[in-house]
């Protein structure tokens, strides 16, 4: 599919040809395939190959953006004109671009996906397992996902980059059911350019894993509604460090001055006991990647550091409007829509405390194991996240677990109250959504304690 | 190729391959939006879609493959992905493709207002809206966008039995999110509306609402942890029937995770409560002559006075069932298979109006909004979601209320729903009048 240095070079300078400051050509192709098991039967075996560009014109602050599937090199520059009229600019001549290729086709092209037969192999294995749980198991769905992805991108200050990403997601979600009482539980594994951990062993591992939530929860106790302390353990992965800190770092927001961290960079933001990191560059994790979204190389970058606001995560546009370099932060779900400041790996770094030391402090309050989606408002910082596993905490030790529970706090305030973090750290992953666009994404945290936390439960 | 052709192709090329049954499914969309922010352009975004999705049955299995390359080579080998995908699903006695029914080709909704109205108009619409916003308060500060959109679509649809659909429609809509700020304190409000008729789009109508949202909101505190009757207005009852939608498809109830799958006939939820689907709705976002799978549009009643009346059911679910579909095989693309799912969903309208609602009640809490609806849980209808809004004291509303939890069960919501309001509105497919719902916990200080 890739376009030759020159194509993309007359892409370019049609989308300029009518001024602006700035222009952007976004190539990909991508294979999927779904693999969806319920009931113990594979209902779909879904493949589909989608391709299609992106034709991105920026001049002053505002943003011209024209998707097509046409990625022919006519197509491209029937898109490139559209953008062109789009902005309704008469003056300007005929840019000349001279491109300089920065990625490499190797990079990440050693990864291939796993086979059809053998990812059907590790969804009927999860199902075998998940019901040898016993007969309280009532229904089990495994969801099996990879995505084969090649991108381009060429931009007018001369950078041309293609990648690939290979991302493969398998999902383990089983229902349980006693009398009256229904409740599920599931797991999650993913990974990108890297399929090593997609093991048999590991698909058993999740399944268990899965039925125990769903098994445990039918006996749990419905949580306790009000203000509590809250341990939230390192396997319960990083929910609350994405929602309550994450969003509010990312440079749209702040430049929109809708964030509670905006115009306080090396101000105290959290406890000294707080750093947290953006990390791309991981190897193997859901959020990773090799160059973002518009070609700038991924990097590690420290946003909060001993609890000093140190740096936010920027996209091109918005590093270029506050006169900063991106973070390589611009992403996008696809060609079909425009980059935009996202995390990737995004984690509280680990402390000193033993995880056991921070529960056996805790004389009242709720042991977090694993935490659910959840949700913030940038603006307030309010956030909510769902607890998937939880377990009251009685005089330092762990008691009943409970279900039905979801946690709401402030995130500037969580942050600041933080007063013991663990020596260990565990990952989720999820696809974190924002203006409607979907990316892959990995969080963890260690063991941390939050002194306070209102806990929604049942009266 | 010529659309008509690509879909033809599709046909031929998979009973060559051995299909016992072929559908092939086309789509085009144009999209359009323009994010104001400040009184100025911030993005113009313009898109065209077209792809082709091909489902086959062979050998009592199915298969399905798509692709967005429509040259010949990639559409010959979607079909060869498409037949490979049958043979490793499970052998399903279910397996078929509908047979073609006659349908309205009136309710294909086609504004032409929306395709002549130049797009200074459209960025003139989204500006209106952000100065609606921006004058109906001084302490309305900013706002983080405004938007005009809008979408237009062309579907082609045929199978091996000989069906053929094919219609085009399109819809716009416009929406705001602001801030408001006074005293050290920040809050947020939104508004939206989306229409099939350009004409609809009140811009003044969306900026108040959201700015009125953020206003009332200033000064918001936790309450302490209690039970309060609920006024959910529309905005927010028709949040719920996200998670409702899921757990009332023949799906969910056939693979053993609905929480309804016992309750047909019987009074699932208080005598007020009326539920609703039309896909054939007049001015319906979701309304089209047919699924997507061809089979015509309708009506069904899912709940009648809180007795549980039937599922909703695609070709496939009401195959097992030895039913008939009730045109819900719904499909979000080309990229995937028809799946049960909901078109226009409502509760139907009751006769008192919101005021009335909040005069009735003594202690309660007025909903503004809702955090973390996708969190829900559609196969137990346990839910726990961040809450804003206003104290409702004595049939009035007082003061404002952020970073409370409402939690409870779906199926003890909608036993607990006193009253239903006359104010039905519609968000995109899910639409609902106020509603006054019996005490739930408020988690808070």
């Amino acid at each position: 599919m890739l376009l030759d240095r020159s194509d993309l070079e007359r892409v370019l300078a049609e989308t300029l040809a009518a001024g602006g400051d700035f222009a952007e050509v976004f190539l990909e192709r991508r294979q999927i395939s779904n693999i969806g098991l319920e009931a113990g039967r594979v209902e779909r075996v879904h493949s589909g190959l989608d391709q299609g560009a992106g034709i991105r014109l920026l001049t002053g602050d505002s943003s011209i953006y024209v998707y097509t599937n046409d990625i022919s090199l006519p197509g491209l520059m029937k898109a490139a004109a559209d953008a062109r009229t789009a902005l309704k600019q008469d003056s300007g001549e005929p840019q000349v671009l001279t491109l300089v290729r920065e990625g490499t086709e190797k990079r990440g092209a050693a990864v291939s996906p796993i086979s059809i037969d053998q990812a059907v192999e590790l969804v009927h294995a999860a199902d075998n397992e998940a019901r040898s749980a016993g007969d309280k198991i009532r229904q089990v769905l495994v969801r099996y996902r990879s995505s084969d992805q090649k991108v381009q991108v060429a931009n007018s200050l001369g950078k041309m980059v293609t990648d690939y990403r290979n991302r493969t997601i398998m999902i383990v979600h089983v229902v349980a059911a006693e009398g009256t009482v229904v409740q599920t539980g599931y797991e999650s594994l993913g990974s990108c350019n890297d399929n090593s951990m997609f093991t048999r062993n590991e698909a058993l591992e999740m399944a268990a894993v899965s039925a125990r939530r769903a098994l445990m929860l039918l006996g749990a106790k419905p949580a306790p509604a009000g203000r509590m302390p809250v341990v939230l353990a390192g396997e319960a992965g990083g929910t609350m460090i994405h929602e309550a800190c994450g969003h509010g770092l990312e440079a749209d927001i702040v430049g929109k001055e809708m964030s509670v961290y905006a115009g306080k960079l090396g101000q105290r933001v959290a406890s000294e006991l707080v750093t947290v990191i953006d990390d791309p560059t991981l190897p193997g994790k859901y959020g990773s990647y090799t160059y973002d979204d518009e070609g700038t190389p991924a990097q590690e970058t420290v946003l909060i550091r001993n609890g000093i606001l140190e740096s936010y995560m920027y996209d091109l546009e918005w590093a270029r409007r506050q006169g900063v370099r991106s973070t390589g932060n611009g992403r996008r779900q696809s060609f079909q829509f425009h980059p935009i400041p996202r995390m990737s790996n995004t984690y509280l770094a680990s402390g000193e405390t033993p995880p056991a030391e921070i529960i056996g402090q805790t004389d009242h309050g709720l042991l977090v194991k694993r935490m659910g989606g959840g949700q913030v408002n940038p603006t307030t910082g309010d956030f909510v996240f769902d607890v998937a596993e939880g377990y009251l905490i009685e005089k330092g030790r762990v008691s009943y677990p409970v279900r039905g529970a979801t946690l709401s706090g402030n995130g500037p305030r969580v942050l600041l109250a933080v007063d013991l973090v663990g020596t260990d750290l565990g990952f989720g992953i999820g696809t974190c959504g924002k203006d409607g666009q979907g990316v892959p994404v990995s969080d963890a945290q260690p063991t941390i304690r939050i002194p306070e936390l209102v806990v929604g439960g049942l009266l | 190729m010529e659309r008509e052709t690509i879909v033809q192709t599709g046909l031929q090329l998979a009973e060559k391959a051995g299909a016992d049954e072929v559908e092939t499914y086309f789509l085009d969309r144009d999209n359009l939006t323009i994010e104001v922010r400040g009184g100025k352009l911030e993005t113009l975004h313009r898109s065209r879609e077209r792809g082709l999705g091909i489902r086959v049955v062979k050998a009592g299995s199915f298969g399905y493959a798509f692709t967005s390359d429509l040259g010949q080579a990639a559409v010959a080998d979607t079909v060869e992905l498409a037949v490979q995908g049958a043979k490793y699903s499970s052998l399903d006695s279910g397996a078929s493709l509908p047979t073609p029914a006659s349908y309205d080709r009136s309710l294909a909704q086609f504004d032409g207002k929306i395709e002549e109205t130049p797009l200074e108009a459209k960025l003139d619409l989204a500006l209106a809206i952000e100065q609606a916003a921006l004058n109906t308060d001084t302490r309305i500060t900013k706002s983080e966008r405004a938007a005009y959109e809008e979408n237009d679509y062309t579907v082609l649809l045929a199978n091996s039995h000989g069906l053929r659909v094919s219609y085009r429609a399109n819809f716009c809509g416009g929406y705001v999110w602001v801030v408001a700020e006074a005293n050290g304190d920040v809050q947020t409000g939104s508004g939206l509306s989306y229409s099939t008729q350009l004409a609809q789009i009140d811009p003044v109508a969306i900026g108040q609402e959201a700015a009125l949202e953020a206003v009332r909101l200033l000064g918001a505190r936790p309450i302490k942890t209690q039970k309060l009757a609920l006024v959910l207005p529309p905005q927010v009852a028709a949040q719920f029937l996200g998670i409702l939608a899921t757990a009332l498809t023949a799906e969910a109830v056939q693979k053993g995770r609905s929480l309804f799958a016992d309750q047909i006939d019987k009074q699932m939820a208080s005598p007020v409560v009326t539920i609703i689907d039309d896909g054939s709705l007049v001015g319906g976002i979701n309304t089209a002559p047919t699924d997507g799978e061809g089979v015509p549009s309708e009506r069904t009643i899912l709940v009648e006075n809180g007795v549980l009346r039937t599922f909703l059911h695609n070709s496939y679910t009401a195959g097992k069932e030895e039913t008939v579909s009730t045109g819900n095989g719904v499909r979000g693309s080309f990229k995937t298979t028809p799946e049960v799912g909901p078109t226009n969903m409502f509760f139907r309208p009751g006769t008192a109006s919101e005021e009335e609602l909040i005069q009735s009640v003594d202690q309660g809490l007025y909903v503004f909004d809702l955090m973390g609806a996708h969190t829900a849980n559609p196969i137990s209808g346990d839910f726990s979601l961040g809450a804003t809004g206003l104290l409702i004291e004595q049939g009035k509303l007082t003061r404002p209320v952020r970073q409370v939890i409402l939690a409870g069960n779906i199926q003890d919501m909608l036993n607990q729903v006193q009253a239903v309001a006359s104010n039905l509105r519609f968000y995109l497919g899910f639409g609902s009048p106020a509603l006054l719902v019996e005490p739930l916990t408020i988690s808070g200080d």
